[in-house]
Order: C-alpha cells, then structure tokens, then sequence
C-alpha cells in the first residue's frame, strides 16, 4: 500500500542474507555518499604536491647545481598556483557534501578549517619574519617556509584523524611528518623531492585505496 | 520452530523502512538531516518517503524537527536513541536468525 509504484516489490519480505545484504549495502552507500568521495578530497593536493615540489626540486637540484632551467619564481608560482587550485576545491567539495547536514559534524568541520587558516597565518608571519635574504641562503628561506608549513600539515592531519576518528588519516599525518624531518636534515633539494614524489604520490595513491575500500563497503 | 528466537521489529521489517533507518544510523550521532538530502540518497520519491518517515515517528525511531531557513521551510530528521537501539536490536535478531537457520530457507 505504501509502496512505492515504481518497484512493486518493495514491501516484499526478504530471506535473512537479503536483509543483511541490504543493510551492508546500503550502509556503505549512505556512508560514501555523506563523507563524500575521498579521491575529490586527496586527488587535487597530491597533483598540487607533486607538480609544486617537483618544479622546486628541478630547480634546487639534488648538489647545487638546478636539474632544468626552472627559476624559484617560476617554481612558486606553480606551486602557489596549483595548491590555491587544490584548496579552492577542497572547499566546494566539503561544502557540498554537507549542505544537506546540521549538527556536531558541521560544528567539527568548521573548527577544524579554521585551524588550518589560523595555523597558516602564523606558518606566514613566522617564516617571513625569519626568512630575511640577509640572514639566510634562498635554498633555507624555501626550506624554512617548506618545513615549517609541512610540520602544521602532519600534525593537523594527526588531530583531524581525532577529530573525525580516521585511523588512515593519523597515519598520513605521521607520514608526512617523518617525510618532513627527514627532508629537512637533508637539505631543500631531497625535501623537495620526498615531498613531490613520496608526499604528493602518496596522496594520490590514499585517494585510490580509499574510495576502492568505500567501494567494497 | 521459531520460539527461542526475537520477534522482528515489523516498523523496521519493511525494505523501504529499513533503507531509510539504515541511511539515517550512518549520520554521526548529534547531526541530522535535510529532507531533500534524505531523499536523494535513498533514491525514494518525497511523497514515500514522508510516509515511511510518519510510520517511524509514530514509533518513537525518528526525530522530525521543522524549521525555517530564511523563508523556506525546512525539514531535519534524525534517528531518535530509540531508533538506533531498535535498529541495532533488528540487526542483531537477522544475524541471529542466519546463524540459526544456517542457509536454510522455508
């Protein structure tokens, strides 16, 4: 009766396994669908990572001496440009997988962005404090800004996996924590490197795994 | 035959009822949700779904809170505490009933 005309067989009685099929299916489908696809999420910053460090990589060189005539204004400018491409998406992504939502998710989600703008702000203010071409080499000045920056990501990574209770979340930020420490004690050229390929690629690959697994429910 | 066993929750027993029950307990506790987002995720049509969601209220499983934004109406549900114990319960009764019945079908 309150059926809906179009699948007659609706109100059916299922076996069992049908229901618990159902309940599986639908369950993973509800949740993909609310947390939104996580290749829209990791896809963008990988790419920005990749293309970004990379260019700065191709100019840093690994002993000195630049791999490809990339200059540093060049380098930034892809990476800045990509990484404003990447967020601006990131942005439309989340905010259209919860405008249907209200409640404490919403509250998190607002916090949490803000601890990114407010953590980057200062990432901004202390590095051009302490980044002065009369004080530092301009490979330092990169490497200062690049550390730094890269020392807020891995931790708030590690915090938004508590926050939304993401174990695969807390180990990127520890990933790309170590990626960080081992990159600085070596110099701008390799921490551009592991940044570009290991960083940026593991980006790319997260998202892979992540929507196969939402994928399989 | 059927005696030791847990008598299924008939509010929740209706493939369409469940959809919507399952769909609501993936929303973390504390948030609800849009109607119109409810209906696109289920795929159901607004009027049968209000349907299924009245039977729900009525048995204490949903919260159906109306609201305005700006002008517009709006419609938030969630699953009640109620609602997500009675849906686990069911949960719990299916898997109890597969163990039991082992593939056998009547």
């Amino acid at each position: 009766m309150d059926g809906d005309p179009d699948r007659p067989d609706e109100d059916l009685p299922l076996t069992p396994e049908e229901t618990l099929r159902l309940i599986e299916r639908q369950s993973a489908e509800a949740t993909r669908r609310l947390t939104g696809d996580p290749l829209l999420y990791y896809w963008p910053w990988g790419l920005a990572w990749f293309a970004g460090f990379g260019a700065l990589f191709l100019h840093y060189g690994l002993s000195g001496e630049p791999y490809a005539p990339i200059s540093m204004a060049v380098a930034l400018a892809v990476l800045f440009g990509a990484m404003a491409v990447a967020m601006t998406f990131t942005i439309w992504v989340s905010v259209r997988s919860g405008t249907h939502i209200r409640g404490g998710s919403q509250e998190r989600g607002m916090m949490y962005g803000l601890c990114w703008s407010v953590g980057f702000i200062g990432v901004g203010l202390i590095c051009s404090r302490f980044g002065r071409p009369d004080w530092l080499q301009p490979q330092e000045i990169g490497l200062l800004w690049a550390s730094v920056s890269l020392l807020l990501v891995g931790v708030l990574f590690m915090a938004g996996a508590a926050v939304f209770r993401e174990w695969p979340m807390f180990f990127i930020g520890v990933a790309v924590s170590v990626l960080n420490l081992i990159g600085t004690a070596a110099g701008a050229g390799w921490h551009a490197l592991l940044v570009s390929v290991l960083g940026g690629g593991g980006f790319l690959a997260t998202g892979v795994v992540l929507r196969r697994r939402g994928e399989r429910g | 035959m059927s005696g030791g066993f847990r008598e299924l929750d008939p509010v929740i027993h209706a493939q369409a009822r469940l959809r919507v029950v399952v769909t609501l307990n993936a929303l973390p506790e504390g948030d609800r949700i849009a109607f119109p987002g409810l209906r696109d995720l289920l795929g159901m049509t607004a009027g049968n779904l209000s349907v299924h969601l009245v039977k729900l209220e009525e048995a204490g499983y949903v919260d159906i809170h109306k609201t305005h934004r700006g002008r517009t109406p709006v419609t938030y549900i969630a699953l009640t505490r109620r609602g997500r114990s009675a849906f686990e319960d069911y949960t719990a009764a299916i898997r109890e009933l597969l163990e039991a019945g082992n593939g056998e079908q009547p």
